[in-house]
């Protein structure tokens, strides 16, 4: 376990935001997490990778979970401040073969598109459609970085996405092709209900590419 | 000549570090005395994966003390990693011994006789240095390929007690399996907190179980605990081979989608049946073993039928099932809908049933066929051991000799002493 200092903290909502770190000599693969925590503390949480494999910083991408211990006291960190990172772990990455041969499928929900953002920053290459469920358009975290002929944003809670309603609903309406690669993260019930759609329309998925966050 | 009782708690790799430790101290003139004998050397080779490990092993401690309060008392294991601090504050407690500590048992132990006390951090860590396990405990030879794990399930305390998952070098690997080999070991059984994800430089774990397999001499191998990921098509194949014992301890730990997505299981039911069945497409009797545990934060009775319709589909010929309990530091203690006791407890009830029919169901298929028995235990008269397919088999004859291998014909199955195989010798 290694101390990191914190270098900016970037609200991107009232409630979410990114904790940008020195990377030292940190060596991750893209999609995998590392566990955070305040130096010394015993208190630490899981969170996915945000930034690229090249980028010469760390980043992680953090909503405040209500009731929440350690996403509402990381929100309160200052530049400066000492945080100790353990990793990488995770087996939620790409295989070296299939990234410049393969079509990919990312489905993810809320803060669950972190990884997917290092997947593409790392990898802007890659021949890939990303869907983003969230419930209001403010959530649509830096939507910005992403190609937006390859960008799905849907929103449930309000008409205001490309698609009106949940993942899972826009993946009922428009089929994945079967020789899709799938990398699906976030809660454990769109995972479970995305993975059973995406098998009925015959996705040979192979090894299962799923990080369920909670 | 001082005397060392050991107890182990927990998985067969702690079984393994247990052995080899007892072989050293035999090896410098110590002995081995059973634990509930009065002993100069007691050690506790400790467990935390539930709390029923956890009171196991403080009643051990206990026990040890009462037997001979001058002795030297060592707790090591995983419980010596996770309430290190309280176990130290006990005064009836010499040394707390933390896994990567735990080869160098012996030099903490010698030192202290000789008056030079150590302090458990002065010493090596090493994570494979165990000596050979020529005097142990079983006929069995375990070989210990990597430690540690980094899948994190949200239920285990695993990867905090034994930390990340680190691989013992290839050749190291190959070395000691010929050496037990040729000291006469029948059985080579690969050990290690989670070996499907074995790495050793361009070597994953079915080069590892392809070049053990590919060694001479008249052993056969069995691979111990598997979790279903990590492995691939290759090592399905391996276990066609005629060295390989037919026998997975395949750790399924629930037959709900849900759970296995909330446990952060990295396989679905789905996948686990295709590896079940791929395996017995090729050889129909195949014994898989498993884990299950019961009642796991928000596990539904739907979830908990689907569990048992596992047991009773794939017919495993062994489940160990138990109740979910609370490790504090893991994500699964921080889920709101934590199942009351009285579910689990009825729960485990109604699962023992099904597993013991399908125990039973599973075994007596081998009525009326040959089993290759290794004995482990013999009077001469009456010998008990296991066959290829890890099943226990009781069997009579005239000067049956330990550590070797018998053909016996299966003649009946002793449902009252836990699906016991009865045999003769052909
Ligand atoms: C592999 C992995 C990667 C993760 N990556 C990220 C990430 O990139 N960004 C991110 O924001 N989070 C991520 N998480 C979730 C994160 O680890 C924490 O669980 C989350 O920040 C809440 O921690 P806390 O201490 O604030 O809440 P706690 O004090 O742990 O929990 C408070 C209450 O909230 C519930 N709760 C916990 N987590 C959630 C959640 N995510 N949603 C709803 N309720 C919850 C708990 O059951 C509890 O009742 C990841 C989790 C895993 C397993």
């Amino acid at each position: 376990m290694n101390s990191h200092k914190v270098i900016s903290i970037r609200n991107l909502t009232p409630s979410t935001y990114v904790i940008r770190m020195e990377k030292k000599d940190f060596t991750f693969r893209t999609g995998q997490y590392i566990t955070l925590g305040f130096s010394g503390s015993i208190d630490r949480r899981e969170y996915s990778i945000y930034s690229a494999e090249q980028d010469d910083y760390l980043e992680v991408l953090i909503k405040e979970v209500e009731d929440g211990l350690l996403s509402k006291r990381l929100k309160k960190c200052k530049p400066g401040d000492e945080l100790d990172v353990d990793g990488a772990f995770g087996h939620f990455s790409l295989k070296d073969d299939e990234i410049k041969s393969k079509k990919f499928m990312f489905i993810s929900t809320g803060t669950g598109i972190s990884p997917i953002h290092s997947f593409i920053h790392t990898h802007p290459e890659m021949d890939y459609t990303l869907l983003h469920g969230i419930r209001h358009k403010e959530e649509a975290y830096e939507s910005e970085s992403y190609d937006p002929n390859r960008y799905i944003l849907c929103t449930s809670g309000e008409n205001t996405g490309d698609f009106n309603g949940r993942v899972t609903e826009y993946l009922l309406k428009n089929p994945v092709s079967p020789d899709t690669i799938c990398y699906l993260c976030g809660n454990c019930h769109m995972i479970y209900e995305a993975y059973d759609i995406l098998e009925k329309q015959g996705i040979k998925l192979g090894p299962i590419h799923t990080e369920v966050y909670f | 000549m001082k005397t060392i009782a050991f107890k182990t708690l927990g998985c067969r790799l702690n079984q393994y570090e247990t052995d080899a430790l007892a072989s050293t101290f035999q090896n410098n003139n110590y002995k081995l005395v059973d634990f509930e004998s009065e002993a100069d050397v007691y050690v506790i080779n400790s467990c935390t994966v539930t709390h029923q490990s956890d009171h196991k092993s403080r009643n051990f401690i206990s026990q040890a003390n009462r037997r001979n309060k001058d002795s030297v008392l060592v707790v090591t294991g995983c419980m010596a990693n996770n309430a290190k601090e309280e176990l130290e504050s006990r005064d009836e407690i010499n040394y707390v011994l933390e896994n990567d500590n735990k080869s160098a048992l012996f030099s903490l132990v010698d030192s202290h006789f000789k008056g030079e006390l150590k302090h458990p951090s002065q010493l090596d860590k090493d994570l494979f240095a165990y000596g050979a396990t020529e005097k142990g405990f079983h006929t069995r030879s375990m070989i210990k390929i990597q430690d540690g794990c980094d899948n994190f399930c949200t239920f285990c305390i695993i990867p905090s007690v034994r930390g990340r998952a680190k691989s013992r070098p290839f050749q190291a690997i190959l070395d000691n399996v010929k050496a037990v080999i040729n000291q006469g070991a029948k059985e080579v059984v690969i050990t290690g907190v989670n070996i499907g994800r074995y790495e050793f430089e361009t070597y994953k774990f079915d080069d590892l179980i392809e070049a053990i397999l590919n060694l001479d001499g008249d052993f056969r191998l069995r691979i111990s605990s598997l979790e279903p990921d990590g492995f691939g098509d290759k090592f399905l194949g391996l276990l066609s081979h005629p060295k390989m014992t037919p026998h997975l301890h395949l750790c399924l730990q629930s037959g709900s989608d849900e759970v296995l997505l909330r446990m952060r299981r990295m396989y679905t039911v789905k996948t686990f049946r295709n590896t079940v069945e791929k395996v017995r497409a090729i050889r129909p009797d195949f014994n898989f073993t498993t884990d299950i545990i019961i009642g796991f934060p928000g596990e539904s009775e739907a979830d908990f039928t689907e569990s048992c319709d596992m047991i009773k589909n794939l017919e495993f010929g062994h489940v160990h099932a138990f109740k979910y309990s609370i490790r504090k530091g893991t994500r699964a203690e921080r889920m709101t809908d934590q199942v009351l006791e009285k579910t689990k407890t009825e729960r485990s009830e109604i699962l023992r049933g099904i597993a013991e029919n399908s125990k039973l169901n599973y075994r007596s298929q081998f009525i009326g066929k040959i089993q290759r028995v290794l004995v482990e235990s013999t009077d001469g008269n009456t010998a008990k051991g296991y066959g290829e397919h890890y099943i226990p088999v009781q069997f009579e004859g005239e000067n049956l000799k330990k550590n070797t291998f018998y053909s016996i014909l299966i003649k009946d199955i002793a449902a009252e002493n836990d699906g016991l195989l009865l045999g003769e010798l052909v």
